[in-house]
């Protein structure tokens, strides 16, 4: 008999969904909108999870003046002992967590493009991939991180709520408030005369800059803002899993993100949250479900690749431009001249 | 007449390579110039420095009483000068109508911080609205708003970069071979266009162009261009028959 965990597979795939919504609508900035091949996402995301692990778990640990560090047996030990204390002081961890997470992954893409940008869009992604894997292997030889070990005891925001299934509840609505959040957010700068701009960019760079349009700094906004968001959902992904370890920022995970965004559609905010529905759908009922079908010769990890890939492939056969379409940015100014045009021919 | 350009004495070097060699010239306000010259011969790169593309080995480049080079190409737009390709380079991706509103300097909702919140651009996007809707009848665009770039007609894609300069409150326009690929006749009416333009709105232009045919009926004044320095400069038909040029132009 099949056993099926169907509520805790929604709470499951919807905090999966909204943080992977977070990544592919930043990336789908970057990617989709202005045309830069960002193959370091990862690295981002990165940032903000060990950002929230360090923060939230060194302070705890302080408070209560243990010098063990959170990767070893009596550190974690304390964090579980302590960390649920003080409701307010573990939301307050998980928020500050956010907020230094989304600034500084934000200010790290920035200041990455500076050498990158002038030379080219291939060298951008070159540069984003090699520092992804560079960081991945700094924090496996780095001793305050816990090395191959990573950080663990991170304190769940809501673990101070003793029903768990509602602490996941609570969570799952976090998450999908911080992901309406930026779509919202991602929704409003790309309907405007600075979508414009970044997809003039994507299009013909030169021209852009012929036509005054300063390329370099909108790119640097533009990798400041997406890398800001994947280091928002690097924290939510922390305080979720309780724990992070260098194996969790592979460059798998950045393709991983890459085949929402191409599944959704390019430029599409819409299909950037279809893409990563999808994609975490496949990977949520491939773990809830596998177990149960007693297959050992197959871990739900191929099975996920070999279903995410032929999905890639027959969208694109059939739907090149992936399920949603581009549209056109949509601005005041359309209504404006339909209407002048309209008035022309009445008038005439 | 006052200059609105002035060229002093530039020189682009590529490694041994001297692909301007002092040039120095100018163009009056309201005028209509040529630059020709063999193929080779430094033109392209002339509008690359004096576009900002290019930062000049020597000599120096002045626009309206300011110097400009040494600028980045957008900020020698912000300046007021247009620069235009020999293919029209147009921003396929996007409609007739996003192309032409795309380039007016200074938009507010282009600054980040001000684009998610609409109250703070939208008046400026109406009012762009309507220079863009006089634009697009006067060429006959207006129905074609909706139109992706890359599905016009190659008539149709000049008009749009021209109006696409038009909607900016550039005075100085680098037209890189306007006429080529262009019938005859075309060709002919987008010349007559230009001369219109700088009747009506006093804008001056700065055109290479191969097709002679064509250039020598409209331009006040030409400059010849061989190996990167001046090889002959005048009126259209003092430099056509000039032997030095018929040399340059048979021989190189």
């Amino acid at each position: 008999m099949l056993q099926f965990d169907i509520l805790g597979f929604l709470a499951s795939w919807g905090t999966f969904l909204g943080i992977y919504a977070i990544l592919s609508i930043s990336l789908n900035l970057e990617v989709g909108f202005t045309g830069m091949a960002n193959f370091g996402k990862v690295a981002f995301y990165a940032i903000g999870a060990y950002l929230g692990a360090i923060i939230s778990t060194y302070t705890i640990l302080a408070i209560h003046n243990i010098s063990s560090p959170p990767y070893t047996t009596e550190g974690i030990i304390a964090l579980g002992r302590y960390g649920g204390e003080n409701p307010a002081l573990t939301v307050g961890l998980f928020v500050l967590s956010l907020i230094i997470g989304f600034i500084v992954a934000g200010v790290v893409g920035y200041l990455l493009t500076y050498p990158t940008l002038r030379v080219g869009p291939a060298f951008l992604g070159i540069t984003l991939l090699s520092f992804g894997e560079l960081l991945r292997i700094f924090l496996q030889n780095y001793e305050p991180v816990g090395k191959t070990n990573g950080i663990a005891g991170i304190p769940h925001p809501f673990v101070w709520v003793a029903n768990t299934a509602l602490r996941d509840w609570l969570y799952v609505i976090v998450v999908l408030g911080i992901l309406a959040i930026v779509y919202l957010y991602a929704q409003r700068v790309v309907n405007s005369p600075f979508g414009r701009v970044l997809k003039a960019i994507r299009d013909d760079e030169t021209a852009a800059l012929c036509m005054g349009k300063h390329v370099p700094r909108t790119k640097a906004t533009v990798l400041f803002i997406g890398s800001g968001f994947a280091g928002v959902a690097g924290v939510l992904m922390a305080f979720y899993l309780s724990s992070v370890n260098p194996n969790m920022f592979v460059t798998t995970v950045t393709f991983n993100i890459w085949a929402m965004v191409i599944l959704g559609g390019l430029a599409n905010n819409k299909g950037a949250i279809l893409g990563a529905g999808i994609v975490t759908f496949v990977d949520r009922i491939l773990t809830f479900v596998t177990p149960n079908l007693g297959i050992t010769a197959i871990t739900p990890d191929y099975m996920r690749w070999m279903v995410v890939g032929l999905l890639i492939v027959l969208v694109l056969m059939f739907l090149p431009k992936g399920l949603i379409p581009e549209k056109p940015i949509d601005t005041p100014v359309w209504k404006a001249v339909r209407k002048l045009l309209k008035e022309e021919v009445n008038g005439e | 007449m006052r200059n609105i350009l002035e060229v002093k004495d530039v020189a682009k070097h590529f490694g041994g390579v001297k692909a301007l060699d002092g040039v120095t010239l100018e163009i009056p306000e309201k005028g209509v110039i040529g630059l020709i010259g063999p193929n080779g011969s430094g033109k392209t790169t002339l509008f690359n420095v004096i576009s900002g593309f290019y930062i000049p080995t020597r000599g120096e480049v002045w626009y309206n009483g300011e110097r400009i080079d040494g600028l980045n190409p957008n900020e020698v737009f912000l300046k007021g000068i247009v620069r235009t390709f020999q293919i029209p380079r147009l921003f396929n991706s996007l409609t007739l109508l996003e192309n032409v509103i795309l380039t007016p300097p200074h938009q507010e909702g282009e600054r980040i911080l001000k684009a998610p919140i609409k109250s703070a651009w939208e008046k400026q996007e109406i009012q762009l609205a309507e220079k863009a809707v006089y634009l697009l009848k006067k060429f006959g665009l207006a129905d074609l708003i909706d139109a992706k770039v890359s599905e016009l007609s190659a008539a149709h894609m000049k008009m749009v970069e021209t109006v696409r300069g038009l909607i900016t409150d550039a005075r100085l326009y680098l037209l890189d071979e306007p006429a080529a690929g262009v019938a005859y006749t075309t060709a002919r009416e987008l010349f007559s266009f230009i001369t219109k333009l700088r009747e009506e709105e006093g804008l001056a232009f700065f055109i290479i162009e191969h097709r002679l045919e064509v250039l020598m009926d409209f331009v006040d004044y030409v400059y010849v261009l061989h190996n990167g320095k001046l090889l002959s400069q005048g009126k259209p038909d003092e430099v056509i028959n000039d032997p030095k040029v018929i040399e340059a132009y048979l021989g190189g």
